[in-house]
């Protein structure tokens, strides 16, 4: 250490500085209520909501900007995503996304993309400007968007067309269409963005897919058990995936290589959303028909807590 | 000995290029012909129309080109249709059914229990039969006894679950009036024909017809995969309409399990 001479220190000391101070102290989870039109804040410490911020007419998709400074929120209702600073949860912008804006996905650079149900299009929005970059015509009733960790590539799904679309980006080329099980909903990548997993709501089961071939490398129904799956994360160590079952009332854990049910984690009804936290030790649900937030252990595999949120919660990120 | 080392060479020659050519085939776009038997301006044909546009969508992806020609009943229809999808008479029905024995025939207007006991093995009724209306009803009544002049519909206008908006909203942008029975059987009849189609990536008739049969998981925006019972009929979820007003859902939450769409049905076939 010496050998570094005090110039190692005061290197070590300043980064550490920079660090803290670039981290938020309280680390804060995002929560659309779609049926409330407003987004709850919980303080991630305590469990307990400190804020309800009023957006507009029903809330589903929710971002957070790469560098946490930002809330978006994807108002249904009135066209629009609405942007809320995440230290002063003020609503500090909002802009025009065209019709019945639902779920999106924020790039590593910032951008926004957005599935378009109406219009059968994914559209990309610099959030800071509100400008449109580009659309991208899919299939019919588009819901889910992913956006690989390295943002070379996006996953939409099309709810009436039965598919997964891979979108190169930069280019917002389509490179694959995989025809799935009957209306997909969600989609996420895993760390290495090589694969990639869905669920399709009503032909109930999960598919595993290798991004560059385009091809389903796996598949497990859950329809024996009533899930409707929504979100789908995988683990932080890409052992496990988390499914939200819907209906069933339950989060299905699958392991990652087999896709079997290893297991079941009851929590409140019509579980929808999804987030994990950054260390991956806390998977937060939103239950929509139970107005709550559960919030699992994923080591013990339990509801640690439940929190009282707004009507009908949707969407879920977390800041931290 | 030569001889035959070069017919087994060619042989695996042949073996190695099939997929070649079955991927060279793929890359051509499969060119899918529909029939739509009945009135122009029915509301089933404006069905049948939307599920075209939306299997048009698809198809720009997966590599299928679909075109709907409109035949009237009494005409006779000639056999180059991959399928017949159908608003016309039992009779008209019938004669299709048997004329076209290996192409599916789509019966997307009569509501008859006796055409489902015929069982005609190319006869898919996508339109809900009068018994599930009944059941339906009757299953309403049973946890609401109290309730009258309750009417069971396959469609309506203010269903807004499980996409069932998007659906409506489509169909209303487009035609401006609103999707009723008639009209989503035929969006149906189409949507889940070209799904099938997507899936198995061929235009054979027959081979589309078993598929449909026997691997249908189909979304018809009612919240459950929907398939095809033994008589041909179309298992779905109904919806309890009074006056005009959206009171509930068949199967009936109480009376029996919501996803035990055999509950609606008991027809079994006459032969």
């Amino acid at each position: 250490m010496n050998r570094l001479g005090p110039g190692y220190k005061f290197v070590v000391a300043a980064g550490f500085w920079v660090c803290t101070n670039l981290a938020y102290a309280a680390p804060r989870i995002f929560v659309t209520n779609e049926g409330g039109d407003s987004v709850s804040v919980i303080d991630a410490a305590t469990n307990q909501v400190t804020t309800t911020i009023a957006v507009g007419k029903r809330p589903r998709g929710i971002g957070v900007s790469p560098d946490g400074s930002e809330i978006y929120v994807a108002i249904s209702g009135d066209n629009a995503i609405a942007v809320i600073d995440s230290e002063s949860l003020a609503v500090i912008r909002t802009f025009q996304s065209g019709n019945d804006p639902e779920t999106f996905a924020v790039h590593p650079n910032g951008n926004l993309y957005i599935s378009k149900e109406e219009d059968a299009k994914a559209s990309v929005y610099d959030p800071k400007s509100g400008e449109l970059i580009a659309e991208i015509k899919v299939g019919i009733e588009p819901e889910g968007v992913a956006i690989s960790p390295d943002g070379s590539r996006a996953i939409v799904t099309s709810e009436s067309t039965n598919m997964l679309h891979v979108i190169a980006i930069p280019e917002h080329s389509i490179v694959a269409n995989i025809l799935v099980g009957a209306r997909p909903r969600a989609a996420s990548f895993s760390a290495d963005g090589k694969v990639a997993y869905a669920t399709s709501e009503i032909s109930g089961e999960v598919k595993k897919v290798d991004v560059a071939s385009g091809k389903i490398i796996g598949r497990m129904p859950l329809a024996d058990n009533k899930a409707k799956p929504k979100d789908i994360l995988p683990s932080r160590d890409g052992k496990q995936l988390f499914v939200a079952g819907g209906r069933a009332n339950r989060v299905f854990v699958l392991d990652e290589k087999t896709l079997e049910i290893v297991d079941e984690i009851p929590v409140g009804n019509r579980v929808w959303g999804l987030a994990l936290n950054q260390d991956g030790s806390r998977l937060y649900t939103t239950d929509g028909a139970s107005d709550q937030v559960s919030v699992i252990d994923t080591h013990a595999r339990d509801v640690v807590a439940t929190i009282a949120v707004g009507k009908m919660p949707w969407g879920i990120v977390i800041r931290e | 000995m030569c001889y035959r080392q070069h017919v087994k060479s060619a042989c695996q020659l042949l073996v190695l290029a099939l997929p070649m050519l079955a991927f060279s085939a793929l890359g051509q776009p499969l060119d899918i012909r529909i029939a739509f038997v009945g009135a122009p301006d029915s509301a089933a044909h404006h069905g049948a129309l939307l599920g075209l546009d939306e299997a048009k969508v698809q198809g720009e992806f997966l590599g299928q080109r679909y075109s709907l020609a409109v035949l009237e009943p009494n005409l006779e229809a000639t056999s180059n249709f991959t399928a017949f999808v159908v608003a016309a008479a039992p009779e008209i029905l019938l004669r299709l059914a048997e004329r076209f024995p290996s192409q599916p025939v789509f019966n997307v207007s009569q509501t008859a229990d006796d055409l489902r006991a015929d069982c005609h093995p190319n006869l898919l009724h996508v339109m809900a039969s009068d018994e599930m209306r009944s059941k339906a009803i009757g299953q309403w009544q049973q946890a609401n006894p109290e309730a009258s002049e309750v009417t069971a519909r396959a469609w309506h206008p203010a269903f807004e679950k499980y996409a069932a908006t998007q659906l409506n909203k489509r169909f209303e942008q487009k035609y401006g009036f609103t999707m009723n029975d008639d009209a989503w059987s035929g969006w149906a009849a189409v949507k889940l024909l070209s799904d099938m189609i997507a899936r198995s990536q061929t235009g054979d008739g027959a081979t589309l017809l078993a598929a449909i049969r026997e691997n249908l998981a189909f979304d018809g925006q009612k919240g459950m995969d929907l398939s095809f019972a033994d008589t041909g009929q179309l298992r779905q979820p109904l919806l309890l309409v009074v006056g005009e007003k959206l009171i509930g859902e068949a199967p009936v939450r109480g009376i029996a399990d919501v996803e035990d769409l055999d509950s609606l049905i008991s027809t079994v076939c006459a032969k």
